[in-house]
Formats: C-alpha cells, sequence, structure tokens
C-alpha cells in the first residue's frame, strides 16, 4: 500500500507562504496543551477533549501559558462539536457564510489529529475518485489493477492514517458523489472492488464537513447522509462586542502575515465596519429604532476582516500609515454594492439616513460622498 | 424516651424522595410528622387510594371565600408523598404539623396580605395580592424556598438535582449520613438569614407537634420537613423551647377552612406555571424518579417520539446516536450521568439536525409534561366545586333543575353576576347556559337557555387544578388558550369573551400576550381580522360595566402596525384573496370610524392613501380604498373622478379595470342614493367618455352594478332623473334643466342600469322625463 503523501504535513513550511496552516500557526500552542495535558485522550488523537476546546476557546495553562482563543462565541458549542467527534461521529458545521465553519473545522483537525490538509474541497465538479480514489492511468494500463496503482483521496488517506478528514461546502458536492460518503460514514471502510480489497478505517478516523445553511437548495443532504452527521450551527456572532473581537484578532494576524507597515486600526474604525455590517445584515439601526433596507451579499464578518485588511493596506501604501475612512469606504461599498442597481440604492439610502445623521461619522459619510 | 430523626428534604426532589425513602425502609419508624396541614390530615389516608394517582394536591381553603386557598401538589417524586405512602403501607402513625391553616388563612395572620409565610412549603397561595407580591422574592425567601438549591447554585451547578446527584447520591455511605450532613449545611446557611417572623410561628407549631408525638410514645418517629426547617426542629427539646414556642403560637387568629384532594397537573408544577416552589421540568424529574437506570435511553426515545408524533423524522439510529453524543459530553464535562442540558444539546444535534424549529415544537409536552393527576371519586368536594355551589346559591340559579329560558337585564347587578357566572363556566367547559337572542330593544339584555347535565361535576372537580374558584379557573383556561392562539385575531376574540366573563385579570395577560403577537405579526390581514371586535369592545364594553381602557390601548397599538404593513399586504393578491382583504379594509375602517379618534383615523387614511397610490395592487382593492377615502372625506369628489378616469384609462387592461370599478361601487347602492356626491362622481365619469370608451367599459360598469338590488338601481335611476339630481352637488340651484340634452343620455342609462327584464319598471320615471 502506497504511503501517501501526508508526509508532507511533516515537512518544515518555509516562512514565505502566504498562509500558515493552523497546525503550524499554532504549533507551539498545541505543544503548550500536549505537555500539560493529563486526560485520556480518545485512541490516536493528540490532545484530550477537553484540551481540544481549550484550544478553541482560549485559556491560560497552569504553566502560564496563553492559549489565544480561536473560536469566539458560545462554549458549548465547541463541546457538543467536540465530544460529536470523540465519540467517532461525522461533525457537519452549518452556517451562513463567515460564520468560521471553515476555520473551525480547520483548527478541529490541527488540534485532534496535527493536520489539517487532508481535505475534499467540495464543488459541483467533484467526482468520486476525489472522496475515495483515482487511479494512476500509465500504472494501471501498464500493470493492471494493483494498490500501486490507486491513487488514495484525502479521505482515503485519513483512514488510513487514523486522521481527520475535511470537506468543505459538502452541500455544493453533486448529490450521486454525496453519496459515497455513506459507506465511509457507517461502515468506516473504503472498498476497492477492482482489486477485492478494502481500505479499513484506522482509530481516530473522523470527517469534519461544512456547507452553508443559507444555499441549502443547492444539493440538499440526503436523509440517509444526514442522519450520518451530528449537526451543529454555528451563529453570527451574537453581539457587537463579539464582532469586533474577530475582527481585531483576524485583522491583526493578517497585519503580520502580510507585513504590512500600517498601525494597527483604532478601536473605533472598526467599530464602525462592524456597525454598518451588521446594521444592513440585520435590517434594522445598532439602536433598534430604524428599519433598514438590507442589500443583496451577505456582509459576513468574513468580509468586514477582508474590508478592514485592505484598507490598513491601502493606509500603508497609499496613505499615511493610519486607518482612515477613506481608506474603509471603497471596500465597504464594494462588499454592499453587489448588484449595482438595487445594492447602490439601499448603500445611498443608508448613507442619507442612517450615517449623515451621525454627527461624528461626518468624515465617513464625506468620504462616501467623494467616491460615489 | 423514643428516637427521632429529621430528615431535611428538598420539595419534589426525587434524589431527595429516594434517599428518604432508602432511609425509612431501614429504619422503619412508627411515627411520621411530615411538613404539611394539619387541617388536611383526616385526608392523608386517601393518599394510599388505588384511584389516588399523582400528580395531585391537598387544597386547603376557606368555604366562606374559596379564593383565599393553598394548594399543595405531590408528584410521585415529591419526598413528602413518597412519606406518606410508606407510613401508609407501614400501618405507622402519620400526621401534618404544619402551622395550621385555620390560622395562616384567618384575617389577620401576618403582616400586609402575608397570606402564606411558609416559602419553604410547597404550597402556592392562590390570592392575586399574595401572588403578586412575591413574584420576585428577594434573595433570603430564594434560600429558604429551595436552600439545596441555592447551595448547589454557589457550588456552580445549574439545578440542585444535578447537585444532590454529585454529592450526595454518590457519595454517602448510609443514607442517614445523607441528613445528617444536609442539616449541618442548613445550620451554617441560616446562620446567615435573619429570623422570620412568619417563620417562626411555623416552626414553633412543628416542634410543638414533635413533642406532642414523643409524649404519645412512639418509639421512633420520623420528621419530614424541608431542609431549611431542619436545624429549627431539631431544637424541639431545647430547655425553654416549650415554654417559647407556646408563646409564639399564643392568640393566633383562627378561621374555619375545608380540604381536598385535587387533581394536578405537571403543567401547574412547573415554574413557568408561575408556582413559586416549582422545578423547571416535571417531566425530567419523573423520569429520574421513575426510570433511574435509564435515564438517558427513555428521555431520548420519548424525544423521538413526539417528533415522530408531529410527523418528523426521527430514526432509532439518530437515538442511538444522541445518547452516544449526551454520554460524551457528560464524561467530558465531568458528570456521572447526562443532565438535561447534555440530552437537550444531544438531541439538537443529532435528532434535530441542528434546526430548532422541530425542538420548539416539541419542548413543552417533553420537558414540561402533560400527566394529569386523578383523585379517588369519593374524595371531598374541591374549593371550585364549593365556590361553584357558593355562587349558585348567592346568584339563585339552580344546577340540576329542568332546562328554561333566562333573561337578564345587564343593568341589574345580580343579573350581570349571573352572565360573568355564565360565561366563566362556559370558560372552563360547562356549557349551562347558551346564548340566545334576545327578544327586545337594548343591548344590556341577555337571553340564556339553561340545561345542566350531570356529568359535568366531573369538569368541576377538573377544574382545581386551574384555580381555587370558578373565576381562577376560567382564567387559567384562558391563559392556557391564550399561550396556544397562534392568530392575533384569536386574541381578540378571547377578550371579548373575558369581558363578558369579567376576568379583568386574565383580560390583562391576555392583551400583554396579543401585544407581543401584534408587535411580531408579520401577517397584517390578522391583525385587520383582530381589529374590528376589539374596537367595538372598546366602544360599546362600557354597557357590562368593564373597564375597557385597555383594550383601546390595544386597538391604538394595533392601527399604525396595519396601516405600516398594509400596501405590501395588498400586494399581488388574487382575486379571491383580494376580495377578502377588501371585506377586511371596509371592516377595518369601520372599525376606526367607531373609535373615533383623530389620531388613528390621519393614520388610516394616509394607509389607505398610499394603498390608493398603488399602481399594480389588485383594482379591487386600489377602488375600495379611493371609496373610503371618499367616504371619509379625505379625497375630494373631483380627485376621486380623477383616480377613476386614470384607473379605467384605455390603457388600462380590462380585467384591471374592472376589479377596480368592482371594488369602488360594490354593494354600495344605499350610497349611490342617499350618499353626499357619490352618484355625481359616477355619473359625471361616466358622461364624460367618449362612445368608443364607454363601449368598451361597459360590460365592465353593468357587472358591477349587477351586485346592487334592483329596487335601489331604480332608485339610482330616480334620483338621476330628478333634475339635477345627476349633477354634482355644486351645481347651482334653479339652473335650467335642459330636457332634452337629459333625455339624450337616457337610452345608454337604460342599458346601463336596466337589465332587459327590468325595463318595463323603468318606464314610469322615464316618461316624466320625456
Amino acid at each position: 500500500m502506497p504511503q501517501t503523501n501526508g508526509s508532507q504535513a511533516a515537512q518544515p513550511r518555509e516562512a514565505a507562504q502566504l498562509r500558515q496552516a493552523a497546525e503550524d500557526a499554532f504549533a507551539e500552542e498545541i505543544a503548550a496543551l500536549r505537555a500539560a495535558d493529563d486526560r485520556p485522550r480518545p485512541p490516536n488523537w493528540q490532545l484530550s477533549p477537553q484540551a481540544v476546546v481549550t484550544y478553541l476557546m482560549g485559556g491560560r495553562l497552569a504553566s502560564g501559558f496563553e492559549i489565544t482563543p480561536k473560536y469566539i462565541g458560545e462554549r458549548r458549542l465547541m463541546e457538543v462539536a467536540v465530544a460529536t467527534l470523540a465519540t467517532d461521529r461525522a461533525l457537519l458545521l452549518l452556517g451562513v457564510p463567515g460564520t468560521a465553519k471553515s476555520w473551525v473545522s480547520e483548527h478541529l483537525a490541527a488540534a485532534i489529529c496535527g493536520t489539517s490538509r487532508l481535505i475534499v474541497q467540495g464543488t459541483a465538479g467533484a467526482s468520486e475518485e476525489a472522496i475515495r480514489y483515482g487511479w494512476n492511468y500509465a500504472l494501471l494500463l501498464a500493470k493492471g489493477p494493483s494498490r500501486e496503482a490507486v491513487v488514495a483521496s484525502p479521505v482515503m488517506r485519513a483512514m488510513n492514517e487514523g486522521r481527520i478528514a475535511r470537506v468543505e461546502e459538502l452541500t455544493r458536492i453533486p448529490s450521486e458523489t454525496q453519496d459515497s460518503f455513506i459507506t465511509v460514514l457507517s461502515e468506516k471502510t473504503l472498498p476497492i472492488p477492482e482489486l477485492n480489497e478494502e481500505v479499513p478505517a484506522r482509530k481516530g478516523f473522523n470527517l469534519i464537513a461544512t456547507a452553508n445553511n443559507r444555499d441549502r437548495g443547492v444539493n440538499e443532504l440526503s436523509s440517509a447522509l444526514k442522519r450520518r452527521f451530528n449537526t451543529v450551527v454555528l451563529p453570527p456572532p451574537a453581539t457587537i462586542e463579539a464582532e469586533i473581537a474577530i475582527v481585531e484578532t483576524r485583522v491583526a494576524a493578517l497585519g503580520r502575515a502580510f507585513e504590512i507597515p500600517a498601525e494597527p486600526p483604532g478601536a473605533d474604525q472598526i467599530r464602525r465596519v462592524v456597525t454598518i455590517f451588521r446594521e444592513l445584515r440585520e435590517g434594522v439601526t445598532a439602536d433598534g429604532k430604524a428599519k433598514v433596507k438590507q442589500p443583496s451579499g451577505t456582509l459576513s464578518t468574513a468580509e468586514a476582516i477582508s474590508v478592514v485588511g485592505s484598507g490598513l493596506a491601502l493606509a500603508a501604501h497609499f496613505g499615511d500609515g493610519r486607518l482612515s475612512a477613506h481608506d474603509l469606504v471603497s471596500g465597504i461599498a464594494g462588499a454592499v454594492v453587489k448588484d449595482p442597481v438595487q445594492d447602490a440604492i439601499v448603500w445611498r439610502e443608508y448613507l442619507e439616513t442612517v450615517v449623515k445623521e451621525r454627527t461624528e461619522w461626518k468624515d465617513f459619510y464625506r468620504a462616501a460622498r467623494e467616491t460615489a | 424516651m423514643p428516637e427521632i430523626r429529621i430528615f431535611g428534604i428538598r420539595h419534589h426532589g426525587p434524589g431527595s424522595a429516594r434517599s428518604l425513602r432508602a432511609a425509612l425502609d431501614a429504619w422503619r419508624p412508627d411515627c411520621l410528622l411530615i411538613e404539611g396541614p394539619p387541617d388536611a390530615e383526616a385526608l392523608i389516608p386517601l393518599a394510599g387510594h388505588a384511584a389516588m394517582a399523582p400528580p395531585v394536591a391537598l387544597l386547603v381553603y376557606r368555604p366562606d371565600r374559596p379564593r383565599d386557598c393553598a394548594f399543595f401538589p405531590f408528584a410521585a417524586f415529591s419526598p413528602e408523598w413518597v412519606a406518606m405512602r410508606h407510613g401508609i403501607a407501614a400501618g405507622a402513625a402519620l400526621r401534618f404539623i404544619d402551622l395550621p391553616h385555620a390560622i395562616q388563612l384567618a384575617d389577620g395572620f401576618g403582616a400586609d396580605g402575608e397570606a402564606s409565610p411558609g416559602d419553604g412549603a410547597p404550597q402556592p397561595v392562590a390570592a392575586p395580592a399574595a401572588s403578586a407580591a412575591e413574584a420576585v422574592p428577594a434573595a433570603p425567601a430564594a434560600i429558604r424556598r429551595d436552600p439545596l438549591g441555592e447551595l448547589a447554585g454557589a457550588a456552580g451547578f445549574p439545578d440542585g438535582e444535578r447537585w444532590w446527584d454529585a454529592f450526595v447520591e454518590s457519595r454517602a455511605g448510609e443514607d442517614g449520613d445523607v441528613f445528617a450532613a444536609i442539616a449541618e449545611a442548613m445550620a451554617a446557611l441560616r446562620e446567615g438569614a435573619g429570623p422570620d417572623p412568619g417563620e417562626e410561628a411555623r416552626e414553633a407549631h412543628m416542634r410543638t407537634a414533635i413533642r406532642r408525638a414523643a409524649k404519645d410514645g412512639f418509639a421512633r418517629i420520623a420528621v419530614v420537613c424541608g431542609a431549611w426547617h431542619g436545624p429549627a426542629l431539631a431544637r424541639h427539646d431545647a430547655k425553654g423551647q416549650a415554654a417559647a414556642d407556646a408563646a409564639t403560637l399564643k392568640g393566633l387568629p383562627k378561621t374555619k377552612v375545608a380540604c381536598a384532594w385535587a387533581p394536578w397537573s405537571y403543567e401547574r408544577l412547573a415554574t413557568a406555571s408561575g408556582y413559586r416552589a416549582g422545578v423547571l421540568s416535571p417531566e425530567w424529574y419523573d423520569t429520574l424518579w421513575h426510570h433511574e437506570a435509564r435515564v438517558a435511553a427513555r428521555w431520548l426515545a420519548r424525544a423521538a417520539a413526539l417528533l415522530r408524533e408531529e410527523d418528523l423524522d426521527a430514526s432509532p439510529a439518530s437515538v442511538i446516536e444522541a445518547a452516544r453524543l449526551a454520554e460524551a459530553l457528560a464524561g467530558f464535562r465531568g458528570r456521572a450521568r447526562p443532565s438535561l442540558e447534555d440530552l437537550d444539546e444531544a438531541v439538537q444535534a443529532t435528532l434535530c439536525f441542528a434546526d430548532p424549529a422541530p425542538m420548539a415544537l416539541i419542548r413543552r409536552k417533553l420537558v414540561i409534561g402533560e400527566r394529569l393527576g386523578a383523585t379517588p371519586p369519593d374524595s371531598p368536594s374541591t374549593p371550585v366545586e364549593a365556590d361553584f355551589e357558593a355562587q349558585c346559591r348567592r346568584l339563585r340559579l339552580k344546577p340540576g333543575t329542568d332546562a328554561g329560558e333566562l333573561t337578564l337585564d345587564l343593568r341589574k347587578e345580580t343579573d350581570l353576576a349571573r352572565s360573568h357566572f355564565l360565561n366563566r363556566l362556559q370558560l372552563i367547559g360547562i356549557p349551562w347556559g347558551t346564548r340566545r337572542q334576545a327578544r327586545g330593544r337594548g343591548t344590556f339584555k341577555e337571553a340564556w337557555f339553561l340545561s345542566w347535565q350531570p356529568e359535568w361535576v366531573v369538569e368541576l372537580v377538573a377544574a382545581s387544578a386551574e384555580g381555587g374558584t370558578v373565576a381562577q379557573a376560567a382564567a387559567g383556561r384562558v391563559r392556557t388558550r391564550a399561550r396556544a392562539a397562534a392568530r392575533v385575531s384569536e386574541l381578540s376574540g378571547l377578550i371579548g369573551t373575558l369581558l363578558d366573563a369579567d376576568l379583568a385579570e386574565a383580560g390583562a395577560e391576555v392583551i400583554r400576550v396579543l401585544n407581543d403577537r401584534a408587535a411580531l405579526s408579520a401577517d397584517v390581514f390578522d391583525l385587520m381580522e383582530a381589529l374590528p371586535p376589539l374596537a367595538e369592545l372598546a366602544r360599546y364594553g362600557s354597557v357590562r360595566s368593564s373597564d375597557t381602557a385597555p383594550v383601546l390601548a390595544v386597538v391604538r397599538g394595533l392601527v399604525p402596525r396595519v396601516a405600516a404593513g398594509l400596501v405590501a399586504a395588498c400586494q399581488s393578491l388574487d382575486d379571491e384573496a383580494a376580495a377578502a382583504a377588501k371585506a377586511r379594509l371596509v371592516a377595518v375602517s369601520g372599525a376606526i370610524a367607531l373609535i373615533e379618534e383623530p389620531e388613528l383615523t390621519a393614520v388610516w387614511q394616509e394607509a389607505l392613501r398610499g394603498l390608493a397610490d398603488q399602481e399594480h395592487a389588485h383594482g379591487r382593492v386600489v377602488g375600495r380604498a379611493v371609496r373610503l377615502l371618499f367616504d371619509d372625506r379625505a379625497v375630494a369628489a373631483e380627485e376621486a373622478g380623477d383616480r377613476m378616469r386614470l384607473a379605467l384609462s384605455r390603457a388600462a387592461a380590462a380585467p384591471a379595470a374592472a376589479a377596480w370599478i368592482e371594488g369602488f361601487l360594490e354593494h354600495s347602492g344605499t350610497a349611490l342614493i342617499h350618499g353626499r356626491g357619490l352618484l355625481p362622481v359616477v355619473d359625471e365619469w361616466l358622461c364624460g367618455l367618449d362612445e368608443e370608451t364607454f363601449t368598451e367599459l361597459l360590460p365592465l360598469v353593468r357587472r358591477t352594478f349587477a351586485t346592487i338590488a334592483p329596487a335601489e338601481r331604480r332608485a339610482i335611476g330616480e334620483a338621476l332623473a330628478r333634475p339635477g339630481g345627476g349633477a354634482s352637488g355644486d351645481t347651482a340651484p334653479g339652473r335650467t334643466f335642459d330636457a332634452e340634452r337629459a333625455a339624450r343620455v337616457l337610452p345608454i342609462l337604460r342599458l346601463l342600469l336596466g337589465p332587459a327584464s327590468e325595463t318595463r319598471e323603468w318606464a314610469a320615471p322615464e316618461e316624466d322625463v320625456r
């Protein structure tokens, strides 16, 4: 049986890499948790379930080592997610875009099995080979079917190694292909009928799938598949404070990753971006007094993060290094106006009825008028 | 000297009940003293009756004022119930030792209407004053009520039962130790709390009862009381205590009380019902008590069964997975077995696919439960029955007599009270009287047809679970119905029923629910349906001398909501929906006219104007909106004419135009004959059409006029035929009438107004004109 290129996970990654995987970016934290962890671990887990939750929610270890929070939200959701994986049930993370589904899935996989790279990207073109196995056709033709000629999918590799496989955007995968997961999840084995063999899953194997529950209609999961998952819905940030905290931490991380030579953004600028996003998303002003038309876009927290990030880059390279309303405005308008006709009206109305009224937002209003 | 043990228990705590049962089985006392009303001591043996099925409650009430009553609910998992059942089975003496309710319910006992000093005892007092005052208990009172729960809270447990599980059940080697440890904890807790005069008297009485039992020569006396009282009762043989207690109890007022067993329900045992010593989830405790070993499996299987009842998918495989997840969650949160919270989350993640809707559907049944208790048929009558009989005597109504008519004059006090009484009975499911159309004039008359059915006695007993009197029980029923009502219009109907039954208090609650629903409701038509009955109540309710101000407040809240959503609601209606919407528009307009508040009228007219401006809404609705505005003089005759021309212009599609004119004129024969200025508007429009347009529109107009009664049509024709009749109101009197020109119109009018068969009827006026 071919040792798959899962060994990739062990290779040292260069610092120039655009984005580090969770297990590399937080290797130190995982190591510290591992050292301090004295609770029983499920087979093939590198941390105990409690330590995994601590890794996600943050906390201080007995040694004084600080674990940064990865997920800002309800602890019980993470507890349910981890307990699900500990009972070798597959986990389905649902949520509207930007609720940190992939982020949570990546960190769960990194904390549990040390790699978040066994990933199947769900697309409309995803085929069964992406989930089960493909063939090295040259070998297949030369030698006929053999284990050497089998090209393992990430799921097969995860089964082989007893690790966590991740499936992104499960509902985008065509229904026929989705069904391939049923055997994997219920029998915990992957038959290769051509060879009259099967690949049994080693202990520790599990699956984390993410799906957007707003476009559920794309390829709704069959009830047979649904029953094989425990479902956890990740809600949008409950409060503005939580959302600001998320944007702040992620922007800081982005700033480091891209080496943007700008001052960290002021809390008031972030608050303003988050306020605009929340008001438009919820269709009501923050004080709950006035209704606001909703644009067609989702205006997720992830988009708020990228707006602040690109604003920072603008400020660093074309401005005075300080994030100003000017740097943010085009990003925000771009995020809001997805439909050039309808959303433009929404955005204009919002500017004139809400932003204009706020005296401390004068600079933003002026900047928005100029760009418009 | 007899051996006396004090068992401090947690009211309605299954863990506590289990420890108590084990302790009693091991020790076998020959006398059990239970914290309960001594007034009801004679009823204890009934607890062992085969037909007695918990949840049941002991009711203690004043026969002269059944509103003043106290309930002592018992579930199968209540330690007091376990003690009673044990005592009956073992043949031990059973006594209730709390301060008698003959004293607690007497006038002048306690200060400021504190009818129930017993926070520790599991009784809510139904007197409204008391329950209102105690709805928000101060912290010390909370400790007294559930001291173990407070201890659990301090230790970081969300529920006393779980704390009991972790600290009591799983640790104590011998059950006796449990109670000793609890007594110690309570002693520590009590040190911090000040004395409470109401408690003093109760504990003094309990101590006295313990001393009496000791004198009576029992060998092993078990005292079962709320944990809070434990340390105080342990002092029963302290030096000088007897004298002190006698002094406390001296000269307390007394009254006559009666007692009864009444069937109870889990719903009323739950905290959510307002019962102060209630439990969060009676069904959960029930499962803990009856199925100790298989709590999780039992609970999850029930959840799945309930989901299936609602036609939702719940496969046994998912139940298994839910159980595994719950076990894992419990283990991982450091619990020996899953708690309600763990199970809840497991159900969400596996059975409901993290969708909150299915859980919301079954939560009430799953968590609170629907179990109803039963009492033996030969047990003494309940306060509701007593109240019923007292009221019947007072109002000179005899159940059981032959059927007959009863006409009430609501201006007379007795008759009004009779009407209220009959309405209340109807609410609790006893349709003794059915309303008849009253003969004669005047809204103050009400006719009833009375016919009594003997089996209704059962309804009276069942009603005990909802309150101490007919009125309370009726109010309880209404509250339940209000909670279940899905539509605002149902609630507005209920408010009318409540005013009829004079249940102002429940009315306030229904109004609150209605306001909440109305705020959340997206269904404008539902709100519109709710308005007219409320407006009528607000306007005419005073005939029954009920206070209608709150109803008016609801109307004031509803109108702007309806106005805000009106235009949106009237979009894309099909013909049928448009007809319904039109009817509602008319009804709401009438309601608002009835209220006569300029502000509301303005809001409503603005909404109508918005609707009238809609180009793509159904013509029938738009036409009627214009007409309503015209009738209210919010739109001048000229504007109405313009709008009519616009809507019926040639570019407009025929069906839309037909709908518009139908909406505008439908069923308005009288308005056309007598109404101010409507006829000229129509007439002017019609006369202003050129020939071609007219021919095209003729079928539409005829169709509309067909809805007007023939006699009215004739009257319209007469009005038009009268000199100046067809012209608009501003025609100067005495203007010369050109008969010849007028005659030219007539064939058209004949075509229009008179179907062929009726042409003859037209002959006369026609001739006149000529």
